[in-house]
């Protein structure tokens, strides 16, 4: 009988932290079918009557925004970039590992630092040299994205290689493999699931991350990613649209929502082992 | 071996080598230089020694106003959080059934991005706070509150996976054995479950440590500081005098030197509580 | 299994690109600050070594944002120079600036404000003495120059703010039993305006109206028209009394007169005093279009905010201009009108860049189309500018019936009001004085204590501003 009590309140209890997860979700969904003048007066009522205006606001805000071509340059910059990262920081770490110098050692140790320094520190002066370097556009941002990314990749990467056994290395070298087709045939295969979990963490990193595609990109060119364009809707006050506003929001977490749906498994898993190691 | 793959230093190193110099090394270096200088853009800069830095200490900036502000919300941020998370882990641990839909949907928030988030939450709490007349720019606490929720809202879902893990990982004999021996449902949790995944408390600790320290994106959506400053974070308040304030860059980036040392700070005690640790066991 | 659901997912993310792809073009035709992307496309080419150069403006006011990118495709259409128009967003211009001037793709026209402006940007600004629109100005001593002698900056427009009315429901309240005044005209000094408004506020259910005064925007970015406007009536007095143009530091003699108006305009608000934290410019312009209240303080570049909100029922008949009485000199205190509107040449753009951008603005103010798009009134899709050259003829002057009010109130014989806020230390100064204000409208600050922070934020700032 206890046991039954005890039960029914843990449900209860989850079911209350359940409501209170998905309540903003719903809020800003709710609010995105109402007139712009009514979301301020009457934030909680249901859009029936004349609050209900329709797809008006997701009409309105993707004209005023570009959303969907932000939505398509967030995605190439996150895809590229991940893609870099996990081809090249994979070989780097694999390189570092192996090869045990002073400066090897020193390199990898400069990585390992890397991620302790603030974006704040960088930030002025990266700006500056990438637009020296003819890198503020999308391919300059991936190679930005890879080396900001490098830290943590390498890392986690060299953390796995060092329990990768040589033995089955020196095999494919005997078998006549260079370095390159040992690494893409023998060691890659091994390293798979520290990539997913590396390509897991670094793509909600970039297709979250708002402060670099806004330094660097900016806000005048047609690059502009996801977050750039939420922050200019509601920064631009000239014409602040509040339905517009709800609207874009909705159509910004929809593809994530959709997303986590379609790879949960992997993406709780990716974070746990991204936690534990980093 | 190590010979021939040590000649494929360009194919293996190089292009990660150099991605990494323009986003990190060479900016890095130049950071440090110009927070001795004054200047506007990189090219202008004049060797001013630490007169930057006397001047980011100035009551003026704000800067330990915004420390202050920062370390009272990560300190509530990590208390808030942690214990929300661990408790939610506790149930879901119960083998219960429909465990697995409640983890996915209580880990999802921590999927998206902090602007998006922090004009989510802003357009809410205004919408509660309207109904009394204020705004949450109305008074600084209501931006606290305000980014704890959030906070929370966002992390507590991460954090809670990652206790499910450590949990799973309490062998079922020790805490058999335990209410064999007469032990209490609080015994057990003090004496059993929290000894055991103390590793994971460690972890949960320091990145909702550092996340909250070096929030940015929430804190520029939710209140963007206002009122006067008084809910301004670090980071903002660096970036405002890099792009707010003309002829004070040197001041801003001697903040970020300052704040990059107090970062580091944090991430050395945590390598050393870490291998303390594990020295123990 | 999973493997499939990754591919699926993969699948319908490709796809969702395809369909943003698809959005850009429909995007393209249609949406106003994001036009620019053809002309992103159409620039690169100069960025290469083509000896045509490009223009790239740098726009200061988000209200004529699209008006902007229709004169950028006139003038391309015309003469097959691309121009690009990008807009900053609301009190973000300095740091948008600061960002985009150092790019690959700087802006090679930009606004600045007056002489602190120039102070800032110093590095960027060409010298414009030998151009056309310096040659046109009717009158040279408005432009901004530096210590060499050198001609920095050029005004485009002319402008006045005060308090805008809505005349029909000042008609309706002088037809009221008990009115306080019979006509506009007795509403001379800062005393009868508040007698006037007060007693309206107490017959606002009578007059269909929600409050006297539109809500005074009190968000951060958006105070411009407090922290700004307003603030020039005392430091134009205090100059005034001090014979002086700018100062170290402020006394704030008329701190109590800008109170007075302050608390004139929350007290009689359609807002809450607690929610004016959350109002930006557009609301309180669209409260007063809808005729929920009488009227609301801004400059004439704000008719073009009245006539857009949809709904409107304010008449452009009804659009009257009246001076922030201020309780000084009320007798002959007129508008507030001048500029800070001044155009800058990016001296560090390309040689081709900087003739392009010449040749822009001549044709702007010497073509008959040029000259249309920035005289014609807002509604017409013009800029709405009382452009201050000799080659604009009386009739060219704009047409908005804020301009017409502004021409007649400069004919009247008071005397206008300088914009003396070009001399106000810095952005943060402004945005701090905004901040202060704000915390006055939550109670959390006294109105000594606002007095003293503007007075301290002043000298600081002046005196971070110093050439070090």
């Amino acid at each position: 009988m206890r046991n039954k009590l005890g039960k029914t309140l843990t449900y209860l209890v989850l079911i209350a932290v359940t409501v209170v997860v998905l309540f903003p979700l719903f809020f800003i969904l709710l609010n995105s079918f109402k007139g712009k003048f009514f979301i301020s007066k009457q934030p909680f009522d249901l859009p029936v009557g004349n609050l209900f205006v329709g797809l008006e606001n997701y009409t309105n805000g993707l004209l005023k925004t570009g959303l969907l071509q932000a939505a398509g340059w967030s995605f190439f910059i996150t895809v590229v970039s991940a893609g870099l990262l996990i081809l090249f920081t994979s070989m780097t770490a694999y390189y570092l590992t192996r090869v045990k110098t002073a400066w090897t050692n020193a390199l990898y140790f400069l990585f390992v630092f890397s991620m302790v320094v603030p974006f704040q520190m960088v930030m002025f002066t990266m700006v500056d040299l990438a637009g020296k370097l003819h890198l503020r556009n999308p391919l300059g941002m991936c190679i930005l994205y890879l080396g900001f990314g490098a830290g943590l990749c390498v890392f986690m990467f060299a953390g796995f290689v060092k329990s990768i056994p040589m033995e089955i290395e020196e095999a494919a070298m005997i078998d006549g493999c260079n370095p390159l087709q040992n690494f893409a045939r023998v060691v890659f295969p091994v390293l798979r699931p520290t990539a997913v979990t590396v390509a897991i963490l670094q793509v909600m990193w970039i297709w979250n991350d708002y402060l670099l595609p806004y330094l660097v990109i900016g806000v005048s060119t047609p690059y502009k990613t996801i977050p750039v364009v939420i922050q200019m809707l509601v920064g631009t006050n000239g014409n602040k649209d509040m339905g517009a506003l709800m609207a874009m929001l909705v159509l910004s977490i929809l593809p994530i929502i959709i997303f986590y749906m379609a790879c949960q498994k992997y993406i709780i898993e990716g974070v746990v082992a991204g936690a534990v190691k980093g | 071996m190590e010979k021939t793959l040590k000649k494929y230093f360009p194919v293996f190193v190089l292009p990660t080598l150099i991605a990494f110099s323009f986003s990190f090394l060479i900016p890095f270096i130049q950071g440090v230089y110009l927070s001795f200088c004054n200047f506007t853009t990189v090219g202008n800069a004049k060797w001013v020694g630490l007169s930057n830095y006397k001047l980011a200490f100035s009551a003026g900036e704000g800067f330990g106003r915004a420390f202050l502000f920062t370390a009272a919300f990560t300190l509530v941020a990590v208390v808030t959080i942690n214990v929300l998370a661990f408790l939610v882990a506790l149930l879901l641990t119960r083998k219960l059934r429909g465990t697995n839909f409640f983890r996915t949907v209580f880990f999802m928030p921590n999927l998206i991005g902090g602007i998006v988030l922090g004009y989510t939450w802003q357009q809410m709490i205004n919408a509660v706070l309207h109904q009394h007349g204020v705004t949450i720019v109305s008074d600084p606490t209501y931006g606290f509150i305000g980014l704890v929720l959030l906070m929370n809202w966002q992390m507590v879902g991460y954090m809670m996976i990652i206790y499910i893990a450590g949990l799973q990982n309490v062998p079922g004999e020790l805490i058999e054995a335990a209410q064999i021996d007469g032990a209490t449902a609080m015994q057990t949790l003090f004496r059993v479950k929290i000894p055991m995944v103390m590793p994971s408390i460690t972890i949960c600790i320091f990145l909702t440590l550092s996340n909250s320290f070096k929030l940015f994106d929430q804190n520029l959506a939710l209140t963007a500081g206002a009122p006067m400053k008084k809910t301004q974070m670090l980071a903002l308040n660096i970036y405002d005098t890099f792009y707010g304030k003309n002829g004070y860059q040197g001041v801003g980036q001697a903040k970020a030197v300052v704040f990059f040392v107090i970062v580091a700070a944090i991430v050395v005690a945590q390598l050393l509580v870490t291998r303390r640790k594990e020295v123990e066991q | 299994m999973k493997r499939k659901i990754v591919s699926l997912a993969l699948a319908a993310a490709l796809s969702m690109t395809l369909l943003a792809g698809c959005g850009k073009a429909d995007g393209d035709k249609n949406a106003g600050t994001d036009t620019n992307d053809q002309n992103e496309d159409t620039t690169k080419p100069s960025e290469e070594g083509n000896a045509e150069g490009s223009v790239y403006y740098m726009n200061f006011k988000p209200e004529v944002d699209a008006i902007w990118q229709d004169i950028a495709k006139a003038y391309t259409t015309e003469t097959g120079v691309p121009v690009k128009v990008v807009t900053a967003a609301s009190g973000q211009y300095e740091a948008t600036l600061r960002t985009e001037i150092a790019g690959t793709n700087a802006p090679t026209l930009f606004q600045i404000n007056g002489p602190v402006g120039y102070e800032s940007w110093k590095d960027y600004c060409l010298d414009l003495s030998d151009t056309d629109i310096y040659e046109n100005l009717s009158d040279q001593s408005l432009a901004v120059t530096g210590e060499d002698g050198g001609v920095y900056g050029i005004p485009y427009t002319v402008e006045a703010y005060g308090i805008i009315y809505n005349n029909a429901i000042m008609d309706k309240y002088f037809a009221l039993d008990g009115a306080v005044v019979k006509s506009t005209d007795e509403i001379n000094s800062y005393d009868t305006l508040k007698a006037v408004v007060e007693d309206m506020t107490a017959k606002k259910a009578e007059l269909g109206i929600e409050g006297v005064f539109a809500s005074t925007s009190l968000l951060p970015g958006e105070d411009w028209r407090w922290q700004t406007h307003l603030a020039n009536l005392p430091i134009y007095y205090e100059y005034k009394d001090k014979g002086v143009g700018d100062l170290a530091e402020i006394e704030f003699t008329y701190a109590e007169n800008y109170k007075n108006v302050l608390d004139l305009y929350m007290d009689n608000s359609v807002s809450e005093k607690g929610l004016l934290g959350s109002v930006d410019v557009a609301t309180s312009m669209a409260e007063f279009a809808l005729g929920q209240c009488a009227m609301v303080q801004n400059g004439n570049w704000g008719w073009s905010q009245i006539s857009e909100v949809s709904g409107n029922t304010v008449k452009a008949e009804d659009v009257k201009f009246m001076p922030i009485y201020f309780g000084v000199d009320d007798e002959n205190q007129g508008l507030c009108i001048g500029t800070e509107n001044f155009w800058s040449i990016n001296s560090q753009a390309s040689e081709e860049n900087i003739k392009a951008t010449k040749d822009f603005l001549t044709w702007l103010t010497t073509s008959d189309e040029g000259k249309g798009f920035m005289s014609k009134s807002t509604d017409e899709g013009g800029l709405g500018n009382a452009a201050p050259f000799t080659t604009f003829t009386e009739e060219e002057r704009s047409s908005d019936p804020l301009a017409v009010e502004m021409y007649k109130w400069m004919e009247s014989g008071k005397t206008s009001v300088s914009w003396n806020f070009t001399s106000f230390p810095s952005q943060t100064f402004k945005d701090n004085f905004g901040n202060a204000l704000l915390e006055y409208a939550n109670g959390n600050m006294s109105w000594d204590e606002v007095e003293a922070y503007v007075i301290e934020q002043w000298a600081a700032e002046k005196a971070a501003a110093a050439p070090q």
